[in-house]
């Protein structure tokens, strides 16, 4: 549990984080100039250090996984601030690049249970995902599915090539080549989650675009 | 499926009216996070760089919000911080008080402590995210104004209605008000409803705080064997949960079980080392049991984690020195005194341990003349301080035992008795000087005189309360608190039963104002007793009852 007991390259995991952590902050007070010349880089270094963070964020709690140390801390929230919670930090990140849009379901209940710090990072992960591939549009819904409340992230890309998508309906995954850290990471944070015996999951399939929806039991 | 836009997207809070510290002890993330505050339209934000700077701020400021890094480099980190603003009043219940982490694996003590900031936020986040967040932390403390204002006021009753409305009409703020309601029946000493509460919010969902209430409620009805099965489960689910440690640690003490409570609380140090309070009582269960190591390590710890801490006082260094004099070091012992010097010189109860230690150490270097000289010095120094630590009186006691003054140590022995009839520790260290003296017989008769009196007089007001005669039992008890100025049990019975017998006989001004006088030694004496709210919920009542108003007290 204790620093000490970490092992080295976990805790320059997370010194990097740290440091990286404030940059990004640092970045965040620079102000847009209406300059292409000035913001895009801008706009770039800060995209490039929120992926990098993330990054470590989830080679962390892989390590933590491993190590049977997950333990999600689960708590009530309501699931319509953190929808306007990630719409609000997907606008910030697309800039003007994508149209982001969220829709609620009405049988989305006020409160729902999970542990909101890495529910949230597995679905950031997803909004960056779509950040980077998609052509020009992303939505972010909350709705109920087969009991769950989900949170689906949808965009207008090529859609999840196929090995991604035969990992994400169960496939074995483990080791199949071209799978990101992130997405086993945002599956792991799904299975992580257990009400009476019934876990999280993470389904992935191609619409219009890729389709990544994340269930909380 | 039917899916909507978000509605309810309007800003509602007026930032310009809210004032701000923002704490960190990195001055470039406070810059940072002050310019993020303004962006908001916050324009009065205040900073600080340690726990010592806010605690100074604090106390001449009023905020609306604190932001607070949980890392506050040496010293106290950001969860202790929060607990001294609560513990000493120094922070309102409306004060937003939102903790900023890095989540490395030791900050999820966080997530999981039993005195919650309002929220927690994991770096980096954006400022859309902290909006959103205060947004909504903010929009609470207004649904729960009526809440804080009765439980500020110490009107309990009229909390738990306020509560109970939020519960029936505000679906968003049923597991917070359900949440609050838990803590003030348990406080309360309502542990029956505290159960029921916490077992219904079980129902909804295993939420960890939930399952740590229930084990309280459970320990204070004597249900430990169950309440330990359930903190076991706590541990293995949510093993940064620290205060489960703590609790699991009084529910074996319970039952009589020392090494299974000095066990848990070692392994609540080892999540989270920095907490006085914890390493205070490893330190004093270890010591009890012999396990001197353990204790030395516990009580340096407490001196080490809490400089400038409310909760170090003068008799953490006689813990620390007598143990180290019990190992036969008495050079750690001289040296623990030399290198704080100028801090227990500082204040006649510094002195008093500085000179108490010596003699027991000269005692053990074989020097008994120098010994002597030191004990007459802390004689000396006794009369200056008020309230003295007990055992630094049984060590008077000892060393005055083996100088052979036996009247004097009688003496001090029979005070310390008198202030303390019911502590079985304390008594049971008493007799053992006697029998280490070879005075059993005699050590017997002091105990039982000198607690003799106090406990029939506490006895007879039982009774007479009882019958209802509450004014021959507040007699009694105040009779008691003359004897016994010290022995926060017969205050606050005291207190009790003068409540009873306003409400009973009448109002009378002077009844009114003993009670408000006991009240304040208590908290003057053991700050936080967990029966102070509870009287000072009664206290209120009674004046309410007879329309008297006054500040909260
Ligand atoms: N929204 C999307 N649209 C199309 N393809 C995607 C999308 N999201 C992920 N992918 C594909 O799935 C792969 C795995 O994604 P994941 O996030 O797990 O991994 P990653 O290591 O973060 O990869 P990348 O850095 O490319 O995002 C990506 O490399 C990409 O090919
Ligand atoms: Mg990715």
């Amino acid at each position: 549990m204790k620093f000490d007991n970490l092992d080295l390259y976990a805790a320059l995991m997370h010194e990097l984080k740290n440091n990286l952590g404030l940059l990004i902050m640092t970045l965040d007070t620079i102000p847009v100039q209406g300059h292409p010349d000035h913001d895009q880089p801008l706009d770039e270094a800060r995209l490039l250090s929120q992926r990098s963070v993330e990054r470590l964020q989830q080679a962390l709690l892989i390590y933590k996984a491993d190590s049977g140390e997950l333990h999600p801390v689960v708590d009530a929230y309501a699931p319509v601030e953190m929808l306007r919670e990630l719409r609000d930090t997907a606008q910030s990140l697309a800039r003007d690049r994508l149209h982001v849009d969220t829709l609620v379901g009405d049988q989305v209940p006020t409160l729902w249970f999970f542990d909101r710090s890495l529910v949230e990072m597995a679905l950031i992960n997803a909004i960056h995902n779509s950040l980077a591939h998609s052509r020009s549009r992303l939505r972010i819904e909350a709705d109920m599915v087969d009991g769950c409340l989900a949170y689906t992230v949808r965009d207008d890309s090529a859609g999840y090539p196929d090995h991604i998508l035969a990992y994400g309906s169960g496939g074995s995954g483990h080791g199949s080549a071209g799978t990101g850290l992130g997405l086993r990471f945002a599956r792991l944070i799904a299975e992580a989650h257990d009400n009476n015996g019934r876990h999280g999951e993470l389904r992935l399939f191609n619409e219009e675009g890729a389709v990544f929806r994340f269930l909380l039991p | 499926m039917s899916l909507k836009a978000i509605k309810g997207d309007e800003h509602t809070i007026n930032y310009g009216t809210l004032r701000a510290l923002v704490v960190d002890d990195y001055p470039g993330m406070r810059s940072a996070l002050k310019l993020t505050l303004s962006n908001f339209g916050i324009s009065r934000i205040d900073l600080a760089g340690s726990a010592a700077e806010v605690i100074f701020k604090v106390g001449n400021n009023h905020y609306d919000l604190i932001l607070c890094d949980f890392n506050l480099g040496e010293g106290r980190d950001g969860q202790q911080l929060l607990e001294e603003l609560r513990h000493r009043g120094l922070i309102k219940l409306e004060t937003v008080f939102v903790m900023v982490t890095a989540e490395s694996v030791y900050e999820k003590v966080v997530a999981t402590a039993e005195l919650a900031p309002d929220d927690y936020m994991i770096k980096p986040f954006s400022a859309e995210v902290m909006r959103n967040r205060l947004e909504t932390i903010l929009m609470r403390k207004l649904a729960f104004a009526k809440v804080y204002q009765h439980f500020e006021a110490h009107e309990l009753d009229l909390a738990l209605l306020a509560c109970d409305a939020l519960i029936r009409d505000y679906p968003r703020y049923l597991v917070d008000a359900l949440r609050f309601k838990g803590e003030v029946l348990n406080t309360m000493g309502r542990f029956d409803e505290a159960e029921a509460l916490y077992r219904q919010v079980i129902s909804l969902r295993a939420i960890p705080w939930a399952r740590l209430g229930l084990a309280k409620a459970l320990h204070h009805q004597k249900k430990d064997e169950e309440a330990e099965e359930l903190l076991h489960d706590v541990m293995e689910k949510t093993p940064e949960m620290v205060s489960a440690y703590d609790l699991l640690a009084e529910v074996r003490l319970n039952q009589n079980d020392s090494a299974g409570a000095q066990e848990a609380l070692l392994k609540g140090v080892s999540i989270s080392a920095k907490t006085v309070r914890r390493q205070q009582k490893l330190g004093d269960i270890a010591h009890e049991r012999g396990d001197l190591d353990i204790a030395r390590n516990a009580y340096s710890a407490v001196l080490e984690k809490g400089q400038h801490s409310v909760f170090v006082s003068p008799a953490d260094f006689g813990n620390l020195c007598r143990v180290q004099v019990d190992q036969g070091d008495v050079g750690a012992a001289m040296d623990t005194l030399k290198r704080n010097r100028s801090l227990l010189g500082s204040s006649p109860e510094g002195q008093l341990v500085s000179a108490v230690v010596q003699s027991l150490a000269h005692t053990k270097a074989g020097k008994p003349e120098e010994a002597k000289k030191a004990l007459e010095e802390a004689n000396r120094l006794r009369r200056g301080v008020q309230r003295i630590d007990e055992r630094i009186m049984l060590d008077m006691a000892g060393a005055f035992m083996t100088h052979g003054q036996h009247a004097e140590a009688d003496a001090i022995v029979s005070e310390v008795a008198r202030n303390a009839h019911d502590s079985e520790t304390l008594l049971a260290k008493a007799r053992k000087l006697y029998e280490e003296s070879g005075r059993g017989e005699a050590g017997n008769k002091v105990l039982s005189e000198a607690t003799a009196d106090v406990r029939k007089l506490n006895n007879d007001s039982v009774i007479l309360a009882h019958k209802g005669d509450y004014k021959g039992a507040s007699e009694k008890l105040l009779t008691a608190c003359r004897v016994a100025p010290f022995n926060t049990r017969i205050l606050m019975n005291t207190i009790w039963v003068l409540i009873k017998r306003l409400h009973s006989d009448g109002m009378d001004h002077e009844l009114l104002d003993e009670a408000i006088r006991l009240l304040g030694e208590v908290e003057k004496q053991s700050p936080g007793h967990a029966r102070l709210v509870d009287l000072k919920s009664k206290l209120r009542d009674v004046e309410h009852h007879f329309g008297i108003r006054r500040k909260a007290p």
